[in-house]
């Protein structure tokens, strides 16, 4: 064979295989490959990486919360459209006028998958190993609002008389400290706590929650001495006290009997309800935990108490749950299998999906050179994400210390042309997604305006100037002292150049990228490593605004340097108030106020953007791409399939 | 030969401890942590998790108590990616998905590559020469990451003969397009040692005894030549198989498999300490093994290896 034939040969193989594939990408199907139907009654998803632990507690991963739903349930359960809090191992709640107590009354038959009852108890186990600092949980922020919880979690010490028995109080030494709320201020036995008529019992916790907040201070010795040695009153009210180290006894859950749970909040805090349904609130079985320690979660020794029970886990291969028989509503589950695949390369997933191995894909699951083909498709879901990609700025160093500066280059981002051309994301000008909270009187930030952006710019004394072309340059402005870091990954890349790109034409300037492997864009990300600006992204936890703007709460950990006691306090007004339309303008404000203070330029709301076969029924594209999974169900009739993305209004 | 072989398993040890060291220190150097995400943790859950997996001890310590339960308990430790899970465990577990890809991979690149390198070689110049050593140099120059996604593409997603991805056990239809893809290029690189190695002998004095002596074509080719011929394959064997046998990182993630290349990356790029170092060491003793079960073959292969 002469070597003209063999490239001849190999040329004409490589063009059959290129048509080929467009073949098989662009085909005219209404749906994106098989739809036949499981032969059995399984549901075969891929949820994302491999879980890190089955033990709900720890991990607060978005896959794993996926399959904890099916494993574990707690006091509510989110709502298969709307992610609103609806009765699961408690059939009902009241809570108290400003939101800081609330009552849960559990139904009575419960029962882990070994068959034994559920009470009240095993929810005060397991909420306080949750708070435990040994569990290191990585979802403790989300369980701080309990009372005495971050006390508990960092070891401090309340402060008390021996003499008489007294705790000193936390209002005494702190002038800032907002007003008691009802779950701390003295019981009026005249006046109810509760708009609803059920009488709640009343206990020696109860009495002693109900008292006011009290000091605590440091567990350790070094810090405590540090901290009184620059608070002179406070050391001289501690000297002669003696310290009490705060016990998992000590923090606001109470079993007021069996089937009655008590949760006493620090703060008034009306997104808390929405809370319990996250996975660091869904129930652990006391008696396998400490009977096997961190082994619990394994094949041979879980208990669960969801709708589904482990059956086989084969790390990095499958995880297979099966119905439950002594779930509560086991006669509701309609799934006989759940069958979750642990994969994270995008291609491999589809491919899967296309032949029919797997039922539906993960939230932005489908590739983005695959959108302009399986966007039109029938078995597409597109709805909107809650969760937002936004640019942090460092506002640490120069020249982004300038807030002129850091508006100069938010305005200079034409966010619409950036969300027609990724297709599946929505504008954004501030920083709640838009569209998710109903109600929710979201603030628009600055829209696209490149002439008052080179002002501001010029303003700053960086002058822009416009060339013979039409182009714009800013000579005095120090480009070498800002970058873009991102990492490689995703559409990251075509993000950061699609900036450089907006900044290039709009201002003349050039800001170099600088990408980086996760983890350790990760790490120069969180010690602001970094000069200029970066990728960021945030999903919520709970179907509240507070879930974004408590980003820039707790100060220092938000990536940009940014911190604003003003900010702070205006979040705090907000959560203090018990009108609930009143409470969406308060944060309303501080949203506004953050948006001016400009440490990040929000770019879009992204959707949910996966797939679904149709024949999979009762699987909605709610905004947080949770699914509880004892809806969902394997609609063997072609009549009633999916022909479009379920309607999450009906 | 006894002598030689204890005195390589001795030296395997230091060998060990210091494969277990760099990669330590690799670790420890590599910025990032295994609980960092993208939303990130407060510091009070950082210091939690420091503490509980006694990353907050000093580096000697933790150093100290790496090597000891690895060298006097053979124990590399808990994942700290996946809680509760040991690395022997997972070792264990995924060691038999890899070896059986690999060593299905293996087998079959000696049947086609040794085939092929000994039609190529006695048919010197011929058609056949030039069409296996043309198929030969394709394998070696199309990476699996592109032909495995080219055979999901024609096999699994156009004609929706085998599954595309995901480990079905063994035997299963789910190891032909993994086997075809990794041993597509053992295959070229075995045909290609062969040949050159086949070539070498058949030209050599031996070769031409054997015939002088008046044996057929066929003894002197399958008892003289191959054996001789196929001493570079055996060398190359060695360091393939242990790399084959502890898992193929792409082809394992094209195909979504459950093996030690697939835990490897992961652990890699998810800073899991224990499950790095326990890996690393295994694969480490893995090579040494192959290789020395490889000088062995040596000597029984060709006589006049021997070692002193």
């Amino acid at each position: 064979m002469q070597f003209r034939q063999i490239v001849g040969l190999v040329l004409l193989a490589a063009l059959a295989c290129t048509t080929y594939s467009c073949t098989v990408v662009s085909s005219k199907d209404e749906f994106y490959g098989s739809t036949v139907p499981p032969k059995q009654n399984i549901f075969r998803y891929v949820t994302g990486d491999e879980p890190a632990t089955l033990d709900p507690v720890i991990s607060n991963g978005q896959p794993e919360a996926r399959i904890y739903m099916a494993l574990y349930e707690g006091l509510v359960e989110y709502n298969p459209k709307t992610l609103a809090p609806e009765p699961a191992l408690a059939e009902r709640w009241d809570i108290n006028n400003d939101s800081s107590e609330l009552t849960f009354y559990l139904r009575h038959n419960g029962r882990w998958s070994n068959g034994d009852p559920i009470d009240a108890n095993d929810f005060v186990y397991s909420i306080r190993r949750a708070l435990a600092k040994e569990t290191a949980s990585r979802n403790l922020s989300l369980t701080l609002a309990i009372k005495y919880s971050q006390a508990y979690n960092e070891q401090q010490v309340f402060v008390r008389d021996p003499q008489t028995g007294q705790f000193l109080l936390a209002k005494d030494f702190d002038e800032h400290l907002p007003p008691q709320p009802l779950s701390s201020s003295p019981i009026d036995a005249a006046k109810s706590e509760y708009a609803s008529a059920t009488t709640h019992p009343d206990t020696a916790f109860h009495q002693q929650m109900h008292s006011p907040l009290r000091l605590t201070l440091p567990g350790s010795e070094k810090a405590r001495t540090k901290l009184l040695d620059a608070n002179a009153k406070l050391k001289a009210a501690v000297a002669g006290k003696e310290f009490v180290t705060v016990k998992a006894e000590d923090i606001g859950v109470e079993a007021v009997d069996n089937y009655t749970l008590r949760i006493s909040l620090g703060q008034p805090a009306a997104y808390f309800l929405g809370v319990l349904a996250h996975q660091v609130f869904r129930l652990t079985p006391r008696r396998v935990i400490e009977k096997y320690g961190d082994f619990w979660t394994r094949p041979e020794h879980i208990v669960t108490c969801g709708p589904f029970k482990l059956k086989t886990w084969v790390p990095y291969d499958k995880l297979i749950l099966e119905r439950d028989p002594m779930y509560w509503d086991a006669a509701n589950v309609k799934l006989d299998e759940l069958h979750f695949y642990p994969i994270t390369d995008l291609t491999t997933m589809m491919n899967l999906y296309k032949v029919g191995e797997i039922d539906a894909v993960y939230n932005r699951g489908v590739p983005n050179p695959w959108l302009p083909v399986l966007h039109s498709k029938k078995d597409y879901m597109d709805a909107p994400e809650a969760a937002i990609d936004y640019l942090i700025m460092n506002v640490t160093k120069p020249p982004l210390t300038d807030a002129r500066v850091r508006k100069a280059f938010n305005l200079s981002i034409d966010k619409n042309a950036w969300a027609a051309w990724r297709r599946v994301v929505k504008p954004l000008t501030a920083f709640t997604p838009e569209g998710i909270f109903p109600g929710y009187p979201q603030p628009k930030g600055p829209a696209f305006n490149p002439p008052e952006a080179r002002r501001l710019l010029g303003e700053a004394g960086y002058p822009v100037t416009q060339n013979s072309d039409g182009s714009f340059s800013c000579p005095k402005f120090p480009a070498d002292q800002v970058e873009y870091m991102y990492n490689t990954q995703g559409s990251n890349r075509a993000m950061a150049e699609w900036m450089q790109a907006q900044w290039k034409q709009n201002l003349g300037i050039t800001v170099p990228l600088r990408n980086l492997e996760w983890k350790t864009y990760l790490e120069a990300r969180a010690k602001l490593d970094f000069k200029g600006f970066t990728r960021g992204a945030w999903g919520a936890d709970y179907m509240d605004p507070f879930t974004f703007l408590c980003v820039f709460y707790t100060g220092g950990e938000n990536g940009t340097g940014w911190e604003d006691p003003k900010y702070i306090a205006m979040l705090d007004e907000a959560n203090r108030t018990l009108d609930h339309a009143k409470r969406y303008e308060l944060l309303a404000k501080a949203e506004a106020y953050l948006l001016d203070a400009q440490p990040i330029i929000p770019i879009a709301t992204t959707s949910v953007n996966w797939m679904k076969k149709p024949y999979v029924k009762g699987l909605y594209p709610n905004p947080g791409s949770l699914y509880p999974w004892k809806y969902v169900y394997i609609e063997r009739d072609q009549a009633k399939w999916d022909f479009s993305t379920p309607n999450l209004a009906e | 030969m006894l002598r030689f072989i204890v005195r390589r398993l001795l030296v395997t040890i230091p060998t060990i401890l210091v494969v277990i060291t760099i990669t330590w220190a690799l670790v420890k150097l590599a910025p990032g942590n295994f609980y960092s995400g993208e939303k990130r943790l407060s510091a009070a859950i950082e210091k939690n998790i420091r503490e509980k997996y006694g990353l907050d001890k000093p580096w000697y310590q933790q150093y100290g108590k790496t090597v000891w339960s690895i060298v006097g308990h053979f124990d590399f430790g808990t994942s700290l990616r996946f809680e509760g899970q040991s690395v022997n465990t997972i070792i264990w577990r995924s060691l038999p998905v890899s070896a059986s890809i690999g060593i299905l991979a293996y087998i079959l690149a000696l049947i086609v590559g040794i085939t092929a390198g000994s039609i190529a070689a006695l048919k010197q110049n011929s058609k056949w020469d030039y069409g296996s050593m043309a198929l030969a140099m394709l394998g070696i120059s199309i990476p699996n990451f592109v032909l495995g996604p080219i055979l999901v593409l024609i096999f699994s997603i156009g004609l929706y003969w085998f599954p595309p991805s995901r480990w079905g056990g063994f035997p299963s239809r789910s190891l032909v397009l993994p086997v075809l893809t990794l041993s597509a290029i053992y295959m070229a690189y075995i045909a290609r040692l062969t040949r050159a190695g086949m070539l070498e002998v058949l030209r050599s004095d031996y070769i031409r005894t054997a015939r002088a002596k008046g044996l057929s074509e066929k003894d002197v080719v399958i008892r003289h030549a191959l054996r001789g011929g196929l001493m570079p394959v055996i060398s190359f064997t060695g360091p393939a198989l242990a790399f084959l046998l502890t898992g193929t990182v792409v082809v394992e993630r094209i195909f979504a498999l459950p093996g030690l290349g697939n835990y490897f990356i992961q652990a890699a790029l998810n800073r899991d300490e224990p499950l790095i170092i326990g890996i690393v060491a295994f694969i480490a003793l893995t090579l040494l093994t192959m290789n020395l079960l490889v000088d062995i073959a040596y000597a029984f292969l060709d006589p006049r290896v021997r070692y002193q």
